[in-house]
């Protein structure tokens, strides 16, 4: 690997990481990601328009739209098409779906933003983006990265999930355990010094199955 | 130019958002709110509308309508 392509590999965003700005041409104009501070947006990635699994991606990302937005979420998708090709998709959805498609297709036919983002996955496919999904909060901080290959259809529940999770953590200052949904208890941060472990285990607020393991309802 | 149509017309979207700071200057939150807009939307759009010289931008981040772009509102 060139010294050049290692340097782009290390610049990719990781979680934690400032989302790298862009100005883009989408379906709904020219979009900037900071025009997006102060809410939370899923940018993800599709392999091509007019195509069966993104179609039926793009249905039902449409579908939990109204989910996300009364989380102070947005969606920007993005494919290696032209704004004409995203267009006619997303009329030809309307007409044969009778899905309207609400949220903005980013046209990244120069790969601009996909290559910032690491979508492109050249073993799988070198024209293509593969079905990426970056979660960015509302201060543009890579939250959660979800890879899927070409084949695989995302889940909609658990881009859901892991959005109520995250604002769950920022809310409570907790951890969310596997399979966690809304309701379920939820972790508390292990105590790192041994005198709040004590404190910890004697806590009535929480419910601990030792001193790492403790739990509570929000 | 997504704020105006081949014939030079405003969209409906721009025209929404002029109407919006016809009489007072607002910042793009107080125009998403004013508006039933998304923010990005609105960020974008005065952005582009700026570029056209439709509207100003003051030092507290509000827009004003340029009066000549009063015009457009009456096509």
């Amino acid at each position: 690997m060139s010294e050049e392509t290692m340097s782009q590999v290390n610049s990719l965003p990781r979680i934690g990481s400032k989302a790298p700005n862009f100005e883009a041409t989408t379906t709904h104009g020219t979009l900037q990601l900071s025009d997006y501070e102060g809410s939370w947006v899923i940018l993800f990635s599709h392999p091509a328009d007019f195509t069966p699994v993104c179609t039926s991606e793009f249905i039902s990302f449409q579908n939990i739209y109204p989910k996300l937005r009364e989380m102070n979420t947005e969606l920007l998708g993005l494919s290696v098409d032209s704004v004409s090709s995203h267009i006619a998709w997303v009329r030809n959805v309307k007409e044969k779906f009778g899905v309207e498609i609400e949220f903005p297709i980013i046209a990244d036919l120069n790969k601009e933003v996909a290559e910032k983002y690491g979508m492109i996955m050249p073993e799988e496919s070198s024209t293509e983006t593969s079905r990426a999904v970056f979660i960015i909060d509302g201060q543009r901080t890579v939250r959660a990265i979800i890879y899927y290959p070409l084949s695989t259809g995302r889940n909609m529940d658990e881009i859901l999930r892991v959005i109520t999770a995250l604002q769950a953590t920022d809310e409570h200052n907790i951890a969310t355990p596997a399979d966690w949904k809304k309701g379920d208890k939820v972790i508390v941060p292990p105590a790192n010094t041994a005198e709040m472990a004590e404190e910890r285990v004697n806590d009535d607020s929480v419910e601990c199955i030792d001193w790492y393991y403790c739990q509570k309802e929000i | 130019m997504a704020c105006v149509d081949d014939k030079g017309q405003l969209t409906a979207s721009a025209r929404k958002l002029l109407e919006t700071i016809e009489n007072n200057a607002l910042t793009p939150e107080e125009i998403a709110k004013e508006a039933a807009l998304p923010l990005f939307k609105v960020r974008s759009s005065m952005r582009d509308m700026k570029s056209m010289g439709f509207v100003t931008e003051e030092e507290n981040g509000a827009y004003q309508m340029n009066p000549e772009a009063s015009k457009l509102l009456k096509k």
